[in-house]
């Protein structure tokens, strides 16, 4: 946006150069499970309250997320699996050291990661530039570590930054932050350092949300079904990013998972789908759009 | 001022006026319906002046706390992508567009100004941004100064000044009406009280309403109260075929509010498209803009 935090130039969607992802596809379709621990006994930051219900822990709401890990994410992954999707995981790192057999089966789809912080009872908010600093190393470390494979982007922990975050990302060496509900396309942000780029992320099509609302997964299924009829129409003009962000808590639940099961059925029965992950919109995007978007929406500002 | 136990209204802007007690309102070729489609187009500032007023405004997230990068880039999709499908879907159906447009998007986004007025498009008067209303805290000079601040800079954006006015999230002060007449505004759109227009009492000229459908607000359906997608197109179609009907013996308004943010998602727009198809397959339509209303009713008041 033009205005504060002037990280984003405006560029109307009608008006930009074509995207062509790979093979002519209308749609880049990725897969964000949110993969998370919530601590049972957090420290408050002063700011924001992981567990405002009760004083801690808050044994509900902890066994609620903790199922996510105990069984739904086995649950999710069985359907995952049946349609061959690879993830890019939204990841608390934290879970790599609690429970290794989830950064087994997740290393073993060759699912790529992006960093969701260390846990999702810990927020950026209130981090200074050098903690924010230690936080990146931090991640990164300990993504490598546990599964070989190099950092690339975040969802900030709990969708949580600092005004700061993006130059320190791409300070870190990351290409992408998925905290942009901006676009359905990626777009550069502006940073002192390095490139980066928001890759559309959903917290529309986001398990997490709706069924904490009365919708049902019915619901998610239909609405899932008509994001996609959209997107995929105007995906033969240019290429459109279409994310389904999923909790393992949530759709995983005995009655939901079919819903997942349905969606995927529909999109992947269709040509011109790139089931592909947020790491690699970014790095095709960065090699193939990015200095052409900025000058195009520079020329298209300066113009004005 | 609390009410005085008395005939009428407690406050001075109308008159009392219950439906069965009305003259016969004739539209144009004796339509049964006016449809009004406004969109609005508001920017809710990343950093507002402390003493600045609003509502928790909906925004697709709860609050998390500063910097709020998802919260208000969920926002700023209306202005990048959804209000191009708005725009589309209305011209599809041959609906003139109301567009509410504040101040820093006159200022700040050109290119959707001239994109709105070359749609033929009538803009409108929507304050200076999402993030300051008006209400009562404000000295009459503050709120005098607020309203020219944004009649200034749509003035300078369009080349015209606006003809009509709503208010960030309705709000208005007990002097609103009076303010806006006296900086030339013939018409506002915050009295979500009728199903045609009405008179308003001014000393500085003619002044009206036109009244939104509050339930039809897609914000009020879709956010506040959470109705599924689908259901709203039904809402819709139902209210239509209800005015339609009234609509025989007595003209009715349908003014609907909407914003390109929430029903110009992708999963979204496919229902308002199609439930403005079915009501404008009818004959006895009237698709205009708020200005056409508002003149029409001014030449053509009801009678007995």
């Amino acid at each position: 946006m033009p205005l504060p935090p002037n990280r984003v130039d405006y560029s109307p969607i009608i008006d930009r150069p074509t995207i062509k992802w790979p093979n002519d596809a209308r749609v880049a379709l990725w897969i964000a499970p949110n993969v998370e621990h919530y601590e049972y006994e957090p420290e408050f930051d002063g700011n924001r309250d992981p567990w405002p219900r009760t004083p801690y822990p808050d044994v509900q709401g902890y066994a609620y997320r903790d199922y996510g890990n105990r069984v739904g994410f086995w649950r999710m992954t069985d359907v995952l699996d049946k349609y061959n999707i690879r993830c890019c995981v939204s990841l608390n790192m934290a879970v790599l050291e609690h429970f290794p057999e989830i950064g087994e089966a997740m290393v073993q789809r060759n699912y790529d990661f992006m960093s969701h912080g260390i846990y999702n009872t810990r927020y950026l908010n209130t981090y200074t530039e050098e903690q924010e600093r230690e936080f990146y190393r931090d991640t990164i470390d300990t993504l490598k570590r546990h599964t070989g494979k190099q950092l690339k982007g975040m969802l900030g922990p709990a969708i949580s930054g600092t005004e700061h975050t993006p130059d320190l990302m791409a300070e870190a060496g990351l290409i992408y932050h998925t905290d942009w509900m901006h676009d359905d396309q990626p777009v550069p942000i502006r940073v002192k350092s390095g490139k980066l780029v928001s890759v559309p992320y959903s917290i529309e099509l986001n398990d997490a949300p709706l069924f904490r609302q009365h919708y049902e997964g019915d619901y998610f299924a239909e609405i899932c079904k008509a994001q996609f009829d959209q997107l995929y129409q105007e995906g033969a003009e240019s290429g459109r990013v279409m994310c389904i962000a999923l909790h393992p808590y949530l759709i995983g639940q005995p009655h939901r998972a079919r819903y997942l099961d349905d969606v995927l059925g529909y999109i992947m029965s269709h040509d011109g789908v790139w089931q592909t992950t947020a790491d690699d919109i970014a790095e095709y995007y960065i090699a193939n759009y990015y200095d052409e978007a900025v000058e195009h929406a520079a020329r298209l500002n300066s113009s004005e | 001022m609390p009410a005085e136990r008395r005939f009428g209204m407690d406050h001075e802007h109308y008159d009392w006026s219950p439906f069965n007690k009305r003259g016969i309102l004739r539209w144009p070729d004796n339509a049964r319906v006016a449809l009004c489609v406004i969109v609005d187009l508001d920017h809710p500032e990343w950093d507002p002046p402390a003493d600045s007023f609003t509502t928790p405004f909906a925004g697709g997230l709860a609050a998390r706390g500063f910097p709020d990068y998802a919260r208000l880039s969920h926002r700023e999709y209306g202005h990048r992508v959804g209000i191009f499908r708005v725009l589309d879907t209305l011209r599809k159906h041959g609906i003139p567009a109301t567009v509410a447009m504040d101040a820093m998007t006159a200022e700040n986004y050109p290119y959707l100004v001239r994109h709105c007025l070359d749609a033929g498009a009538e803009i409108i008067g929507h304050g200076v941004s999402l993030s300051r209303m008006i209400t009562s805290k404000m000295s009459e000079g503050e709120e005098r100064e607020y309203i020219s601040q944004s009649v200034s800079a749509l003035t300078r954006a369009t080349g015209n000044a606006p003809a009509g006015w709503l208010g960030p999230e309705y709000g208005e002060s007990a002097r609103t009406p009076q303010l806006l007449s006296e900086a030339g505004i013939g018409y506002v759109c915050d009295w979500v009280n009728d199903e045609q227009p009405y008179p308003l009492h001014s000393p500085h000229g003619e002044m009206f309403t036109l009244p939104v459908m509050w339930e039809l607000d897609d914000v009020s359906a879709l956010w506040d109260r959470r109705v599924v997608i689908g259901r709203y197109q039904q809402l819709l179609e139902e209210s239509f075929e209800t005015l339609y009907e009234d609509g025989q013996q007595n003209g009715r308004l349908m003014a609907l509010n909407l914003h390109p943010w929430l029903i110009g998602q992708p999963f979204r727009i496919g229902y308002l498209d199609r439930a403005l198809g079915r009501m404008m397959r009818r004959g006895g339509v009237w698709a205009a803009t708020g200005s056409e209303i508002i003149d029409w009713f001014q030449r053509n008041p009801p009678t007995a």
